[in-house]
C-alpha cells in the first residue's frame, strides 16, 4: 500500500512538474510491431464477428428476397455461436493492442493549419473506432448474460454500431496501410517504425507479449464457447448457460417471464389454423392424435448458446395441408405471450415447406416443458432461437 | 496512394451507413442512452483502466522480484482481461429468478480457480527464470 502511495505520489509530481507526453512511454514493447500483429487478429475477429453478425440480423428480418437455408440444421448455430465466441476473444486483443499505442493519446499536435487538419481528422476515424469498438463488445458482453443496463434499443443500435466499427476499421486500415504492411513484413524485434522514445526494454520480449495476448484471448474461448460446444461445457467457467435446464435444454425466456403460465396450462388452449376464410381449431390431445414425427434439431439463441434437442410432435406442413394451403406462403405464428417483441413471428415459405419443420409437442421424450413453450411450439431447422416461438396459440396462412 | 483513398472512401462510406442507421431507428432518449456508453466506453479505458495498469505495473516492478516479473507482466494480461469480459457473469446482473438455467455457474469459483492456475503459473516460470539466471551466472 505504501509502495502504491509513493507510486502514485511520484506520478502525480511528473504530471505537475510536466505533462505527459508521448516521451514519458519509453517501452519497446509499445511498438508498431506489436500493434500491427495484435491488430491482424483483432481485425480478423471482428470480420467473423460482423460477417456472423449480418446473417444473424438477416436471419432475423421478416422479409428475405434471398430465402434464408434450412440446411444445415446447424448453421444458424455455428454462425452465431462464432460471432459471441471471437466477440469475447477480441477482449484481451483489443485491450493489448490499445495499450500499445497508448501513447499516441499524449502526442503533441503538429504544426500547420492543413497537417493539423489531416490528423484532427485521422484522430477523430480511431476515436470512433475506438468508442465503436468498446461498445460493441461491451454491450455484447453484456446481452448475452440477459443484462440490459440501458436505455437504448439492443439490436438496433449493436446493429448500427457494427457497421460504424468496420467503417472506421477500414478507414483506419488505408491510414495506416504502409506501416502495417511494413510492420507485419519485417521481424518483430525492428525498430524502423518505432516512437525515437521508445527504447527502454520491457520486463517481457515482444514475442512473450504477443504469445501471452495469444493466451489469453485463448482463455477467452475456452472460458465461454461452451455454451455452444458441450464437449467444453466443464470447462467454460464464464458461460451465461451450463447448458443444463428443464429436460436438458437451458432457457431464455421462462413462461413466468412471458406470462403465459394460466394461459398455457389451461384445458380451453387450442390452436388455430387459419387460411383465409378456413379455419381449423384443435386441442393439445388432438395434436397428439395426429401423425408424430421426431426430429433431432438444434435450438440456437442469438445469446450465443445452442443445444441439441429431439423434438417430437406435428408435422407443420401437415397442419397447414388441413387448410388447404398452397406450399410456398409464409406463415404467421401467434403465441399465447400477451406482450414482448416474439410473441409473433414469420415463418418463411421454405422454412414452411421444410419436412422437418415441426409444431413440437414433446422434447427428449417428455411432454414438453411449460419454459419450452408447452402446449405447442415451433422448431425448424437452421433459424436463430428467438423466432422459434413458444406456446403457439394461431398459425395463420399469409396469402 | 490512390488505392489506400479508394480504401478510405469505401470505410467512410460504410460508416456514414452505420451512422444512418443508428440515428435513423431510435427516438432521443434511446439515442442519449446510446451515445452515453458510446463515450463512457473510451472514458472507462483511457482515464480509469489504463491508468491502473500504469500504477499497477509501477508497482509491481518494485515489489515483484526481477525473476518473476516477465510471469506476473504475462499473468496480468491474461487474468486481468478474463476479468475483464467476465464482468457480467461475475456480477450476475442478468440473474433471473424464473429462470435457473440462465447465469447457472459457480462463476466466482471458476475465478478462482483461474487465478491460482495462473499465480501458479507465474510462480513456476518464475522459479525456472531463476535457476537459469543463476546458472549462466556461475
Amino acid at each position: 500500500m505504501k509502495v502504491a502511495m509513493k507510486v502514485a505520489e511520484k506520478m502525480a509530481e511528473k504530471v505537475a512538474g510536466k505533462a505527459p507526453s508521448d516521451a514519458s512511454f519509453p517501452s519497446r514493447l509499445r511498438s508498431p510491431a506489436v500493434t500491427a500483429r495484435v491488430g491482424l487478429l483483432l481485425g480478423i475477429c471482428f470480420g467473423i464477428c460482423f460477417v456472423t453478425g449480418l446473417i444473424s440480423h438477416y436471419a432475423q428480418n421478416v422479409d428475405q428476397p434471398i430465402p434464408f437455408p434450412t440446411r444445415p440444421s446447424w448453421g444458424y448455430r455455428v454462425t452465431q455461436g462464432l460471432h459471441v465466441i471471437t466477440g469475447t476473444a477480441s477482449v484481451p486483443l483489443l485491450l493489448v493492442k490499445l495499450w500499445s499505442v497508448y501513447p499516441k493519446l499524449f502526442q503533441r499536435p503538429p504544426k500547420g493549419t492543413r497537417k493539423l487538419v489531416v490528423e484532427g481528422l485521422e484522430r477523430a476515424s480511431i476515436g470512433v473506432l475506438v468508442a465503436a469498438s468498446i461498445f460493441q463488445l461491451a454491450s455484447g458482453l453484456a446481452n448475452v448474460t440477459a443484462w440490459y443496463p440501458w436505455n437504448f434499443s439492443f439490436r438496433p443500435t449493436h446493429y448500427a454500431l457494427a457497421w460504424i466499427a468496420i467503417g472506421s476499421l477500414v478507414v483506419h486500415i488505408a491510414v495506416k496501410l504502409p506501416i502495417i504492411r511494413g510492420a507485419l513484413t519485417s521481424d518483430v524485434e525492428d525498430t524502423t517504425y518505432d516512437r525515437p522514445t521508445a527504447t527502454r526494454p520491457g520486463v517481457l520480449s515482444r514475442r512473450g507479449l504477443l504469445r501471452t495476448t495469444w493466451v489469453a484471448s485463448g482463455v477467452a474461448v475456452l472460458a465461454v464457447a461452451g455454451n455452444t460446444v458441450p464437449l467444453l461445457r466443464k470447462v467454460s467457467i464464464f458461460a451465461p448457460h451450463s447448458g443444463a435446464g428443464p429436460q436438458d435444454l437451458p432457457v431464455t425466456k421462462s413462461a413466468a417471464a412471458a406470462g403465459v403460465q394460466a394461459t398455457a396450462t389451461s384445458a380451453a388452449y387450442q390452436l388455430e389454423v387459419v387460411h383465409g376464410d378456413k379455419s381449423v381449431t384443435m386441442s393439445r390431445e388432438q395434436l397428439l392424435a395426429m401423425e408424430q414425427q421426431t426430429e433431432e434439431l438444434p435450438i440456437a439463441c442469438v445469446e450465443g448458446w445452442s443445444a441439441t434437442g429431439v423434438w417430437t410432435g406435428v408435422r407443420l406442413r401437415a397442419l397447414l395441408d388441413l387448410v388447404d394451403a398452397p406450399s410456398g406462403t409464409d406463415v404467421f405464428v401467434t403465441s399465447l405471450q400477451e406482450r414482448g417483441a416474439f410473441r409473433r413471428s414469420t415463418l418463411q415459405g421454405n422454412f414452411v415447406d421444410d419436412d422437418r419443420t415441426t409444431l413440437a409437442l414433446a422434447l427428449n421424450g417428455e411432454p414438453l416443458a411449460l419454459d419450452h413453450g408447452y402446449p405447442a411450439r415451433i422448431i425448424a431447422p437452421d433459424r436463430p432461437g428467438v423466432l422459434q416461438t413458444k406456446w403457439v396459440t394461431r398459425l395463420e396462412v399469409l396469402a | 496512394m490512390r488505392g489506400r483513398l479508394a480504401i478510405g472512401s469505401v470505410g467512410l462510406l460504410i460508416g456514414l451507413y452505420g451512422a444512418y442507421l443508428l440515428l435513423s431507428r431510435q427516438d432521443h432518449d434511446q439515442l442519449v442512452s446510446a451515445a452515453i456508453w458510446l463515450a463512457s466506453g473510451v472514458v472507462l479505458h483511457d482515464v480509469v483502466l489504463a491508468p491502473v495498469v500504469l500504477v499497477v505495473v509501477a508497482v509491481g516492478a518494485r515489489v515483484v522480484p526481477p525473476g518473476f516479473r516477465a510471469a506476473a507482466v504475462a499473468g496480468l494480461v491474461v487474468l486481468g482481461s478474463a476479468t475483464i469480459f467476465a464482468i457480467p457473469v461475475l456480477g450476475a446482473f442478468g440473474e433471473r429468478p424464473d429462470n435457473p438455467s440462465l447465469l447457472n455457474r459457480h462463476y466466482w469459483v471458476g475465478w478462482l480457480v483461474l487465478s491460482a492456475l495462473v499465480v501458479a503459473a507465474v510462480v513456476v516460470a518464475g522459479v525456472r527464470a531463476r535457476a537459469r539466471s543463476r546458472r549462466s551466472a556461475v
